[in-house]
């Protein structure tokens, strides 16, 4: 614990989806989440987009973020485990395609 | 990389935006002590591997604008501190991180501790770490 927050190598929430806004919106848009981890990016902007894709192929870290969806009831996210190689070439286009430290 | 970008934006409907988000490659991870009315600069932390990581994935940003897959929307960066409370909390801290993981310098880690033994009392250690984000759009 640091300051009585969980210590945490990532930045505050809020910090990398004001970065984003500076140039895209993503509320009511199609996002595609290339290696989302455990979903700790994903369901801080989740609430606001109209559908989400996001994959990661670490199955422990997709169990989790599909914990921590069920757990804020959210319904638009799809979490898969696999990695952009396994994305269908075709299908609806996304509005947004995010790789949160993953690149 | 480069692929991964390319398959992205095969899904992608033109105009639609290629984010990514990524530790700035020259700006490393810095480490200080921190009081009331003091800071004092200790180290920057290094990371040879990953650094070949952020150079392939710089590359690989410009590549596909330079091939005509992405117009550049913009680029910023941006930092963030995490604030520890004692030198023991930084191996939690780097553990936390996804390898390949910082480490401290040659000495750096020894002269942590030392400058912490004089700090002043409610001192603590500063971590800043520093961010990109790059937005690249799809071309029609």
């Amino acid at each position: 614990m640091t300051d009585g927050r969980l210590l945490s190598a990532y930045p505050p929430d809020g910090l990398e989806l004001r970065l984003i806004e500076r140039f895209t919106s993503l509320r009511q848009k199609r996002v595609l989440e290339i290696g989302c981890g455990d979903g700790r990016l994903t369901l801080q902007y989740a609430p606001e987009a109209a559908f989400v894709l996001a994959f990661d192929p670490d199955r422990a870290s997709i169990d989790e973020a599909a914990w921590q969806q069920a757990n804020r009831r959210l319904g638009n996210v799809d979490f898969r485990v696999g990695s952009i190689e396994q994305l269908p070439g075709r299908g609806a286009p996304f509005d947004a395609a995010l790789f949160g430290w993953s690149l | 990389m480069v692929h991964a970008l390319q398959r992205a934006g095969q899904r992608l409907r033109p105009g639609g935006a290629l984010i990514s988000l990524r530790p700035h490659r020259t700006w490393r991870p810095a480490i200080a002590i921190t009081a009331p009315g003091s800071r004092l600069p200790v180290a920057r932390l290094i990371n040879p591997r990953f650094d070949r990581n952020l150079r392939a994935a710089e590359s690989a940003l410009e590549r596909v604008v330079r091939e005509g897959w992405f117009t550049l929307a913009g680029a910023r960066s941006s930092r963030y501190r995490i604030y520890l409370q004692r030198p023991s909390q930084m191996r939690s801290y780097l553990e936390l991180i996804t390898p390949p993981r910082p480490r401290f310098p040659p000495g750096a880690r020894a002269s942590l501790y030392r400058l912490w033994s004089r700090a002043p009392a409610g001192a603590r250690i500063e971590v800043t770490e520093y961010l990109v984000i790059t937005v690249l759009r799809r071309r029609s």
